[in-house]
């Protein structure tokens, strides 16, 4: 309809700059033109008939427009266009090679297809047009840009979509060329390296404009896709994992469906869940154990449902190691405790906790449970950071402040602080407040506030309540005490009552609440992160209530499986001497990453001096060493590279030293295989190809609006140009308003009986 | 046996067992007030302390929140009605002020006593119980005691003696326990080192014993310590046989009372105390 009357397309009256080009006649004509609209002028003013001034004002008007039109016409208005000479640029074409593009949401058509329909060959329409105007040179992109010669050659087996190393590389190659422009044939899904913003800039600069063609929908109707699952990256065997996943849907609300874990291929969490509203993404948390020890790979997944667009989102796999150590828990008690017992037998059988206890009998008197050997905390409460730090989690019991050295208690604080331990004050006269701990560095650490108490001979506070869970501390993992979120939610109430003779109601900014007394006024359980650890405030004093109460049964396990959840959540997390990370659990092969190790010290002080290799074991068994060096970013940080060639599972282990001494030693493990990221959120993402085409003076199309491509090209693309005038005054849009204004006059006072 | 004969041995017995019931009324030790115990046989009655005269009732506030209460087991007894509350509460009064002033400990400075087949005996985590020789408990009591040493509850037994008491104690704690065996405590078990270190296991003879001569009672002439562990080696019941540790406490202020005896006594109760709250 516009290229009807206004002769041209669109993008010439874009890209193109408006001029007049008038000769000698078109001056006489305007005079003589403008000599008629005075007659004109005066003809109205002298001819009075029965018209009124309205009618001679419109009349006139019309009149004086179809003389500007004329006028307007006789300076020949041009549209002047620099436009590609044909076949004298080259133009590259970039074509996505990632799996997304074997997603079938066209009409039944895969992406690829689409590419090989248009870009295939000699019979490919868009290609044909382009090679008509260009030496088009078309390359492949993913993880990598290569130079092909045909799409056929492409096999939509990348795992990631690099588009702006792409567009770089491309554009280096054709460096030396006249270059009219980009063109880049993708979906947008995955862009893994988020498109740098300085990535468009060289492009920019050489006035090289990218042409973004958008394959595939904007959005499914009906697909499940999991959208994230956080996982920790290790865990303590036999951990009772809570894991959110993330799940969004279209076309499917309302629909149950059931979400399950695997734990290499056996079942270990079976979640139903209601799928939400379109659009919508909904949490669903699932929990599950991870009792087999090793490197273990969990997949979460929903089963495909009928007339699903796309099934391979459905699923999302999680490299989890499950460690089979015992983390080491000391224990500091002011007097002979029933928790001391009953704490004892809670965790006696779990084998990834070993509790050393420190239970003061008489003054300057201690009994020793669980310690090392002769002369374990045979001193009492460890005096060197070096004693204590070696232990993940410390729980004072009913011993006050006073008993321990400034030291001590400045100790105690960078326990949680600086070596990022777990504290755990459990309530007695003799702790919290009541135990003079205001005031000290350790009612720094802890999440609750203490109020001074006051020796005014009130009555010393005493309450029996039951206990319930706050919303944090419903689906918290420390305090799942059944085997779903529901039954734990309903077991709480259910307990017998428990005794606090420690008054703490409020708990400090940052801090979460997980359990309250019946009537919600006393905080029984709650934690805050303190530097690098957490620390707890559990303010109960009988617990083994939840064991010996006469309504608990003697096979009941509550009791038991608290202490295990609270003191495994404490202790998960806790950092050795020796940290090795990774930055994601799988890599794609060759893909070159970075190991990175966190070195301390015994009293946990970053050491930039120590002697730290990297050994990988391949999945083939083969051994290498790698030696790391100090990152000088970051104390005590260590970094090296490396480049998987297999495909597998690799075994990373890091090992430091400092002056022949052995510092420490952790192993992580990593997976290298191809990415399934490529299929979630595959829809096509137009705002980033629109914005690639716009930054760059290109434009963007869908498979739709494609047909122009090689037109727009010519116009609006760089390199060896011609420019052009097209004449405007001929425009049929122009004739048709002459024509229109004459009827209208005519019509005008045909109405008016003055013709 | 001839009828003569039979007449007599009878009058005999049924004089010898007024004398003796008269004799303990007499001495004190009762006060005539009959009560029944345990619910399985409703007949089965027998007179008993007024437990509202000698046991403290929790809802005092000075007991709130005390983490150890010493507590009697009251239970179900034969031909000694009461024999629960042998020493009682001068024994336990006694030992706590000892105890208090030892161990760091936050005990309820009163008696405690506990019917086995009550509930509440389950907020007490440690029983002591003694004359078991002549123990003969309700099928309640038995139920009661059973959940509470499953359930993590610790029993310290005393003062029976020799051959006869022992298999009455013994056939009942096997109706508690049939699953346990009881085994000897050697002396290298870590109960006889938890605060002080016992070397040998001592006689330890009644007030009645204990002005020399000799120290046993009956045929019990050596005192073991025995215990019963669960199934994962914690130790539940802990047996002192051939010894009356009570009588000790009951009468260490005693010029009469040999106080090496006391000494003993003291240190291993606190030691087993210690031990069944840690272990």
């Amino acid at each position: 309809m516009f290229e009807f009357f206004f002769k041209y397309r669109p993008i010439l009256f874009e890209e193109g700059v408006f001029a007049f080009r008038p000769t000698v006649a078109t001056y006489v004509a305007t005079i003589l033109v403008l000599v008629a609209g005075v007659i004109t002028f005066r003809t109205y003013q002298l001819v009075r008939a029965n018209s009124r001034p309205v009618d001679r004002a419109v009349l006139t008007g019309i009149r004086f427009l179809v003389l500007a039109l004329l006028v307007f016409c006789l300076f020949r208005p041009v549209l002047v266009v620099s436009r590609v000479m044909p076949q004298q640029n080259f133009l590259g074409v970039l074509i996505d090679d990632t799996r997304s593009m074997q997603i079938a949401d066209r009409d039944g058509e895969t992406r690829a297809a689409f590419v090989t329909r248009q870009f295939g060959g000699a019979n490919s329409q868009i290609l044909e047009s382009l090679a008509d105007r260009f030496a088009v040179r078309l390359f492949s992109f993913s993880s990598d840009t290569n130079r092909i010669e045909s799409v056929d050659t492409l096999t939509y087996d990348g795992t990631q979509t690099h588009l702006g190393q792409a567009l770089t590389r491309a554009h280096e190659e054709l460096a030396g060329v006249p270059l009219s422009g980009l063109v880049v044939v993708s979906d947008g899904a995955d862009n893994a390296d988020g498109l740098p913003p300085d990535s468009l800039m060289p492009l920019q600069a050489a006035g090289v404009p990218v042409f973004t063609v958008g394959l595939g929908r904007e959005a499914y109707t009906r697909d499940i896709q999991l959208t994230r699952v956080d996982t920790p990256r290790s865990v303590l065997r036999g951990a009772a994992l809570v894991v959110d996943v993330i799940v969004a849907q279209t076309g499917y609300e309302g629909q149950r469906v059931s979400l399950q874990v695997e734990d290499e291929g056996r079942i270990v969490a079976d979640e139903p869940l209601i799928l939400p509203e379109d659009g919508e993404p909904t949490t669903v948390r699932v929990r599950f154990s991870a009792t087999d020890a090793g490197p273990r790979l969990f997949s979460f997944r929903i089963s495909p449902q009928p007339g699903e667009m796309v099934t391979q989102n459905n699923v999302r796999n999680a490299l989890i190691v499950v460690e089979d150590t015992r983390e080491k828990v000391l224990y500091f008690e002011g007097e002979p405790r029933w928790e001391v017992k009953f704490l004892r037998r809670a965790i006696d059988e779990d084998d990834n906790l070993e509790l050393a206890v420190l239970q003061r009998t008489a003054e300057n008197k201690f009994m020793r449970m669980g310690v090392e050997d002769a002369e374990d905390l045979a001193g009492g409460f460890p005096r060197t950071r070096e004693e204590l730090f070696k232990y993940r989690a410390l729980i004072l019991g009913g011993i006050e402040a006073n008993h321990f050295t400034p030291d001590q208690l400045r100790m105690i604080s960078d326990f949680v602080s600086e070596r990022g331990g777990g504290l755990l004050m459990l309530g007695s006269r003799r702790s919290f407040a009541e135990g003079g701990y205001a005031g000290t560095p350790v009612a720094d650490v802890l999440p609750v506030m203490l109020d001074e108490v006051t020796a005014d001979g009130e009555a010393a506070f005493f309450i029996e309540t039951d206990v319930r869970p706050t919303r944090p501390g419903a689906s918290h993992p420390a305090t799942q005490i059944a085997e779903n979120e529901e039954a734990s939610v309903t077991r709480w109430p259910e307990l017998p009552p428990i005794t606090l003779v420690n008054e703490i109601r409020d708990v400090k900014p940052g801090a979460t609440t997980l359990l309250t007394s019946g009537d919600q006024s006393l905080v029984v359980l709650a934690f805050q992160r303190y530097g690098a650890g957490k620390a707890l405030a559990f303010p109960v004093q009988d617990t083994w209530m939840w064991q010996m109460h006469a309504d608990i049964d003697v096979e009941d396990q509550t009791h038991e499986t608290l202490w295990r959840r609270l003191l495994r959540w404490m202790v998960d997390g806790v950092p050795d001497q020796v940290v090795v990370a990774t930055p994601q659990d799988r890599v794609e092969l060759d893909e070159s990453f970075e190991l990175t190790a966190e070195v301390d010290d015994a009293n946990y002080e970053e050491i930039n001096t120590s002697q730290v290799s990297a050994w990988i074991t391949d999945p083939d068994d083969q051994l290498l060493e790698i030696p790391m060096d100090w990152t000088a970013d970051r104390d005590g940080e260590y970094s090296a590279r490396f480049t998987p060639r297999k495909g597998g599972l690799y075994e990373v282990r890091v090992e430091a030293s400092n002056d022949g001494e052995l510092l420490g030693s952790d192993t992580t493990y990593l997976r290298v295989a191809p990415s399934e990221s490529e299929f979630y959120d595959s829809t096509r993402r137009t705002p980033l190809l629109e914005r690639v085409a716009e930054e760059t003076g290109g434009r963007f199309y869908t498979a739709d609006t494609v047909d122009s491509l090689a037109d727009d090209i010519q116009t609006v693309g760089g390199g060896v140009t011609v420019v052009e005038e097209l004449d405007l005054w001929d425009l049929p849009g122009l004739l048709v308003l002459f024509v229109l204004l004459v009827l209208g006059e005519w019509g005008y006072r045909r109405v008016r009986g003055l013709a | 046996m001839r009828p003569r004969l039979f007449v007599r041995g009878v009058g005999l017995a049924a004089t010898f067992t007024v004398l003796s019931l008269t004799g303990l009324w007499a001495a004190g030790e009762l006060k005539p007030i009959r009560r029944e115990i345990g619910t399985t046989n409703a007949a089965q009655v027998q007179p008993i302390f007024r437990r509202e005269d000698v046991r403290p009732t929790l809802k005092n506030p000075s007991a709130n929140a005390r983490e150890f209460f010493f507590t009697r087991a009251v239970y179900n007894s034969g031909y000694r009605w009461s024999s629960w509350a042998t020493d009682y509460p001068k024994a336990d009064r006694q030992f706590l002020v000892i105890l208090d002033r030892l161990v760091d400990l936050d005990s309820y400075e009163r008696e405690n006593a506990v019917r086995l087949d009550d509930p509440k005996v389950r907020r007490f985590p440690f029983l002591y119980a003694l004359e078991v020789g002549d123990m003969y408990m309700t099928e309640a009591e038995v139920k009661g005691l059973r959940d509470y040493l499953l359930a993590g509850g610790f029993l310290m037994i005393d003062d029976f003696w020799g051959t006869w008491e022992w298999a009455n104690f013994e056939s009942e704690i096997r109706r508690v326990l049939p699953e346990y065996p009881i085994v000897d405590i050697p002396l290298d078990h870590p109960i006889f080192n938890t605060v002080y270190n016992i070397e040998e296991i001592v006689q330890v003879p009644s007030i009645g014993n204990a002005q020399g001569g000799r120290t046993w009672e009956r045929d019990g002439y050596e005192p073991q310590v025995k215990g019963i562990f669960d199934d994962s080696g914690q130790l539940m019941v802990i047996i002192n046989w051939n010894t009356d540790i009570g009588d000790a406490w009951e009468w260490a202020e005693s010029p009469y009372y040999p106080l090496h005896y006391s000494t003993y006594a003291i240190e291993i109760t606190v030691n087993i105390i210690v031990y069944a709250m840690s272990h």
